[in-house]
């Protein structure tokens, strides 16, 4: 018998295809939240308030010094037990929103620190308060650092969403691993799952790259001339 | 507008970096439309005074007033208080400050530096605001900068917009800490040029400068710091011409070479 064969292949692409399109859709829902709450995340331990300090340093210790795979099944399987039912996309979208939020947030942290006094300084001059020259002159020029950084986790994060399967959601390594209990054809399955995983990561590894180029050329480079 | 009216007034102003006693009694008045040099040895204190006046950096002891009211902070029963952010901030909008390395909005256009804070902390409409950028482009010579970024800029066409940037707030007073001496030798003329202009157009100006022509010709009056004390102030005449104190004397000797 030979190793891939193109016929079970073609006649899995279906289902293996669906289970793609579940992959990347969680992987834009968990982006979109997590580049929202991680910015707050970021803030609040930037703030001078010290409990929001206390309370971020806490959940960003948590999250990194602890299993996603072992978060993932806490919210889906030991929630419940305290009343807190949620349905297996939903526990998924949150567990990874969790903890890429943690992660996201230190480089947030890190391209807002990155910006001189000098600007802090000029923007201060100019009578902002410290909340609108972090919304107009901080940020905008500390999310320009971070996005190929940020880039690199999201393609991460594609990849992570497989240990979603653990929580029993249908993306695209789950169907084949349910495909495979029924054929037996586990070469072809997970190879065609391998090419699905690299046709999405490689390009988007590309964009990064790009991005990344983008950004070091400075802001007059973006210009159409 | 009576021209001894005080603009800003420093009184008693303490400052310590740690144990660095870094302004030790400072007290200091510019009256509207006058055009005060500070110059001194680097680490005198000039700077972080100039910054304690826009309240960059806050003094431990002191008080400032800006057009006649307390800023920053009031002193109930000799303890201080310190105004919220929203009222540092409403004072430092009516003082403009230009800095040493420039501190443009490097993401920002040139006009988008000048019209950022006009629309945003004055919520002047944005094309008001351009257009009055536009016009303070013109009066320092960069009107076909608009739309370059600061990149694209030489160091003294930064510094020129960045004095625009801080005109375009019409400030009541201008704080110049060191504004040439990050420039080439080559580029400093088109930014004294440039503050001159303002000077002679009437603007409050207290200017820290290693520029002794320009302390010279332009400023109504010139104080000599010297180890967080102002050691001298006369006019520009007498400090160079015949200066008291023994600590200014051998200051202008080594500057000037003579």
């Amino acid at each position: 018998m030979e190793l891939f064969n193109p016929v079970i292949a073609l006649t899995n692409l279906g289902p293996l295809l669906a289970g793609l399109w579940l992959t990347v859709q969680l992987t834009f829902v968990v982006i979109l939240l997590s580049l929202v709450f991680a910015l707050l995340v970021a803030l609040g331990g930037l703030s001078r308030h010290r409990p929001l300090q206390w309370l971020v340093k806490f959940y960003v210790e948590i999250i990194r010094g602890t299993p996603l795979l072992l978060q993932l099944i806490y919210i889906y399987y030991v929630l419940p037990e305290v009343g807190i039912r949620l349905d297996a996309f939903a526990a998924g979208v949150i567990g990874l929103t969790l903890n890429y939020s943690a992660y996201i947030s230190e480089v947030y942290r890190g391209g807002i620190q990155a910006i001189g006094r000098g600007q802090h300084d000029a923007a201060a001059a100019l009578g902002m308060t410290p909340a609108l020259a972090m919304r107009r002159i901080i940020l905008p020029q500390a999310i320009r650092i971070v996005i190929p950084t940020l880039g690199n986790y999201f393609i991460g994060l594609f990849k992570d969403t497989a240990l979603v399967s653990v929580i029993s959601i249908q993306e695209v390594l789950f169907t084949a691993q349910i495909l495979a209990a029924q054929n037996f054809q586990y070469f072809t399955l997970y190879t065609v799952v391998g090419i699905m995983y690299f046709a999405v990561s490689f390009p988007a590894a590309r964009l990064v790259g790009y991005l990344e180029r983008v950004t070091r050329a400075g802001y007059a480079g973006r210009r159409p001339r | 507008m009576s021209a001894t009216r005080p603009m800003i007034e420093v009184e008693g102003l303490h400052k310590y970096f740690g144990d660095n006693h870094v302004l030790r009694g400072i007290d200091l008045a510019v009256n509207t439309s006058e055009v005060v040099c500070i110059i001194g040895p680097s680490g005198s204190g000039k700077s972080t005074l100039l910054r304690c006046i826009n309240h960059l950096e806050t003094p431990e002891h002191g008080r400032i007033r800006i057009d006649g009211q307390f800023a920053y902070r009031d002193e109930v029963e000799g303890r201080h208080r310190a105004h919220r952010a929203r009222a540092i901030a409403a004072v430092r909008a009516q003082v403009g400050m230009v800095f040493q390395h420039f501190n443009l909005f490097p993401h920002l256009t040139v006009i988008g530096n000048l019209i950022e804070a006009p629309v945003h902390v004055l919520r002047r409409p944005a094309a008001d605001a351009r257009r009055r950028g536009l016009d303070l482009l013109a009066q320092v010579g960069l009107s076909d900068k608009a739309n370059a970024y600061p990149e694209e800029l030489s160091g003294g066409q930064q510094q020129r917009a960045a004095i625009a940037r801080a005109l375009a707030m019409d400030p009541k007073a201008m704080l110049f800490d060191e504004a040439t001496s990050a420039l080439d030798p080559e580029l400093i003329n088109e930014v004294l040029t440039v503050m001159r202009d303002l000077a002679a157009g009437g603007m409050t100006m207290l200017v820290v400068t290693h520029e002794m022509n320009f302390a010279r010709q332009v400023a109504s009056r010139v104080i000599f710091m010297d180890h967080g004390r102002i050691v001298e102030q006369d006019t520009p005449e007498r400090i160079f011409g015949a200066p008291r104190e023994r600590r200014t004397q051998d200051f202008l000797r080594n500057v000037l070479g003579r």
